[in-house]
């Protein structure tokens, strides 16, 4: 059963490396650029930041294949962070409560990585360092939440308490992400337009190059987790050891 | 051992307990009024603060614009006092421990601690508004009924009423307890303060089809609600005996 | 089956663990306890003492094995059994800034206790407190505090009572007073108590517990019991220290 693991995350590097790699391919020397923005395509520009954005091509577009499945991948690694939360209230069982902050720790390296080349993203299409758009705003707060959530853990002593405490935060904010969400597109803010719109359409290859990366970063984000709870199994092993050759 | 078991009590209905509870707060509180007095103190400090940070914005500025997020942080960084206090009251003398120690359902004093800090956060609400309006909105009347405004304080307030309570008691337990509060309320609560400062804002500024856009974000802050006190409510028995 | 006297063992434990991680609190402990006994439980400290005492008046869940208190299970029936146990604790567990009248009318309504206010009334007597039912129990001194404690552990006549390091923080004055209040409802009562003081809770018990490492050393009646034995037993579990 271990030795399965070990291969599967072997196979999961690889893969991850692998598809990443196609997705890098694809998105310099393949695909079209995304056309993510509508009112640019149109030709007429926009105003963001208060500068008017007219340039529709952009190298930062390539940023697209990356930056989204890393977003995505953060998101699905947090619903993990809820989850594996629910199973240790359930149970009581520590192995949960380890494997909640292992995925929320992994949760914390995609979010910021969705940060920067987020941050790439608006500096270069944008013009701008930093806008208070949906998404953008969602990930900060998530990357908040997430930060909190080992904030919680570290002001805590007894061991136990700590655990349950940060299962219910983890659920907590896991909810409070999708409602961050909700909120910031739905109330009409008047200072900044809505500039991203789903539905501009890719092309089998752009969506191909997306999916692939997608894939990638999965792969990556599993690997990761696996490797870092194997780390965290061994250290708890090590704790026991100790613990009965004192006792 | 036969006269006890003959005299076994009734279980107290949950009703009766919640009261006891609230009543309880209510009391202690009219007593020292330790809650009331330093979150009415803090949020007139805090409006001193918005006077420097207004004092170079002109006349020409329209506080308007910004009236209700001002008044929503005064009653955000008040609230997180309050909550704090109401639940070190509970762990001082280990006296949650002797409500634990009762026949009571967990939620039941969710309830009741939630409602009693509702309460106060809604008389220092009572108390902060009209002294904004008279330091801050001279001659600028809001655009839309004074009920609207209302509703809308309710709804933020019963959030922050239910999760602060809910976070409160894990914060009781941390190291740094009023930080620790903070730092977890803030992101946590950013949806529903949001939905609270676009629906205040809608009914202060008034313009075309405020009344839509007020009823949007009071709409939204009441699903807000409804989630994250559902969750609490769902998590806080796990919480409060850990 | 909620109702009193179902059962004649006070206390029944079966195999209790409570665990977390690898670390075990509890490590399998059995005992049963006929109603009406006065059990003292001794260890070092990290021995498992207050997790048992938690485990048992329903406050921590166990993770493996059962314990009926009065024939109730401190999981499935917990809300019926905090009906029938009450805790005295070093920690006076009122309200500083509640009279003592008010503390035990509060607690009274939780318990559903009937008519409070005599009740409320006949304890505040009982522990000589009339006099000053009315003072914010801020102003109370130690000794105030422990017996308006145990009036508040006594409002609805539970079955069995537990007893959390009682005497610490006690002036001998005040200990005494103790002392006969425990022998003023020692005949109604099954007691549990927690004890760093060997010599007290031997005179008290009836039967005698030795802890350590979440595991039972001693269990017996205490008329079994050599005092010198027992108190070179007890040192020896000192030494072993944290489970």
């Amino acid at each position: 059963m271990a030795m399965d693991r070990n291969r599967l995350t072997f196979a999961a590097v690889v893969v991850g490396g692998l598809l990443t790699t196609v997705a890098f391919v694809l998105a310099f020397f393949v695909a079209a650029p995304v056309l993510a923005n509508n009112t640019l395509t149109a030709g007429g520009g926009a105003l963001i930041g208060g500068k008017l954005i007219t340039n529709p091509v952009l190298f930062s577009q390539k940023i697209f294949f990356f930056h989204v499945p890393v977003a995505i991948t953060s998101f699905v690694i947090f619903f993990f962070t809820a989850f594996y939360g629910v199973r240790f209230l359930m149970t009581k069982d520590k192995r949960f409560d380890t494997k909640a902050r292992i995925a929320t720790e992994i949760t914390l390296v995609f979010v910021a990585l969705t940060m920067i080349t987020g941050d790439i993203w608006t500096r270069y299409e944008w013009g701008t360092w930093w806008v208070w758009e949906p998404r953008l705003t969602t990930y900060f707060i998530m990357m908040m939440l997430v930060i909190v959530y080992f904030v919680l853990r570290a002001s805590i002593e007894d061991e136990e308490r700590r655990a349950v405490y940060a299962s219910a935060f983890g659920i907590l904010a896991f909810l409070d992400a999708p409602l961050s969400f909700a909120i910031t597109r739905i109330v009409p803010s008047g200072a900044h337009p809505v500039v991203l719109r789903a539905g501009g359409g890719l092309d089998a290859v752009q969506l191909g190059g997306f999916l692939i990366g997608l894939a990638g970063m999965l792969c990556f984000g599993y690997a990761i987790y696996q490797l870092r709870i194997r780390e965290e199994t061994a250290k708890e092993r090590l704790e026991v050891l100790k613990a009965s050759l004192e006792g | 051992m036969a006269e006890t078991a003959t005299a076994a009590p009734k279980r107290s209905s949950s009703w009766r307990q919640f009261k006891a509870i609230l009543r309880k707060d209510i009391v202690m509180e009219l007593r020292t009024k330790e809650m009331l007095s330093s979150m009415t103190l803090y949020t007139l400090l805090t409006l001193v603060i918005y006077q420097i940070a207004l004092s170079q914005s002109g006349s020409g500025f329209d506080i308007r614009l910004i009236a209700a997020g001002l008044v929503w942080l005064a009653f955000v960084f008040t609230s997180m006092l309050g909550l704090n206090r109401s639940l070190v009251h509970e762990k001082d003398q280990g006296c949650l421990e002797a409500l634990l120690l009762a026949p009571v359902d967990r939620p039941v004093i969710f309830f009741a601690k939630a409602v009693g800090n509702l309460i106060f956060l809604l008389i220092v609400e009572v108390v902060t508004v009209p002294i904004f309006a008279v330091a801050f909105m001279s001659g600028r009347p809001i655009a839309g009924p004074f009920w609207m405004l209302v509703l809308s304080a309710f709804v933020g307030s019963l959030g922050i009423a239910g999760v602060g309570t809910f976070l409160a008691t894990m914060a009781v337990n941390a190291r740094g307890g009023s930080f620790i509060l903070s730092v977890l309320f803030i992101p946590l609560m950013y949806p529903a303060l949001l939905a609270a400062v676009a629906g205040s804002s809608a009914v202060v500024l008034g313009g075309e089809g405020y009344a839509a856009t007020f009823w949007q974000a009071v709409g939204m802050g009441a699903g807000i609600d409804a989630i994250m006190l559902l969750a609490v409510f769902a998590l806080y028995e796990f919480v409060v005996g850990a | 089956m909620p109702e009193g006297g179902s059962s004649t063992y006070a206390v029944e434990i079966e195999g209790l663990v409570r665990a977390f991680g690898a670390r075990k609190a509890l490590d399998g402990v059995s005992l049963t306890l006929p109603a009406g006994a006065f059990l003292s439980i001794f260890g070092p400290n990290g021995a498992g003492k207050t997790t048992l005492l938690r485990v048992l008046t329903t406050l921590t869940n166990p993770s493996k094995g059962t314990a009926r208190i009065a024939g109730l299970d401190v999981v499935k029936d917990a809300v019926e059994l905090r009906d029938r146990i009450g805790l005295i604790s070093h920690n006076p567990l009122l309200y500083p800034d509640l009279s003592a009248q008010e503390n035990l009318e509060f607690f009274a309504e939780m318990y559903g206790v009937e008519d409070p206010a005599a009740r409320v009334h006949d304890l505040l007597t009982a522990v000589e407190l009339d006099h000053r039912r009315l003072d914010l129990v801020r102003t109370f001194s130690r000794g105030m505090l422990q017996r308006l404690s145990i009036a508040r552990a006594l409002l609805h006549r539970p079955e069995v009572l537990f007893l959390d390091e009682p005497y610490s923080g006690l002036d001998p004055h005040a200990a005494d007073i103790l002392d006969s209040l425990i022998a003023s409802v020692r005949a109604e009562h099954t007691f549990v108590m927690v004890s760093h003081d060997l010599a007290k809770g031997l005179e008290l018990c009836t039967h005698a517990l030795i802890l350590a490492k979440g595991r039972v050393v001693l269990f017996e009646p205490r008329e079994n019991i050599d005092p010198d034995a027992f108190a070179a037993t007890y040192r020896s579990t000192v030494g072993m220290g944290v489970a």
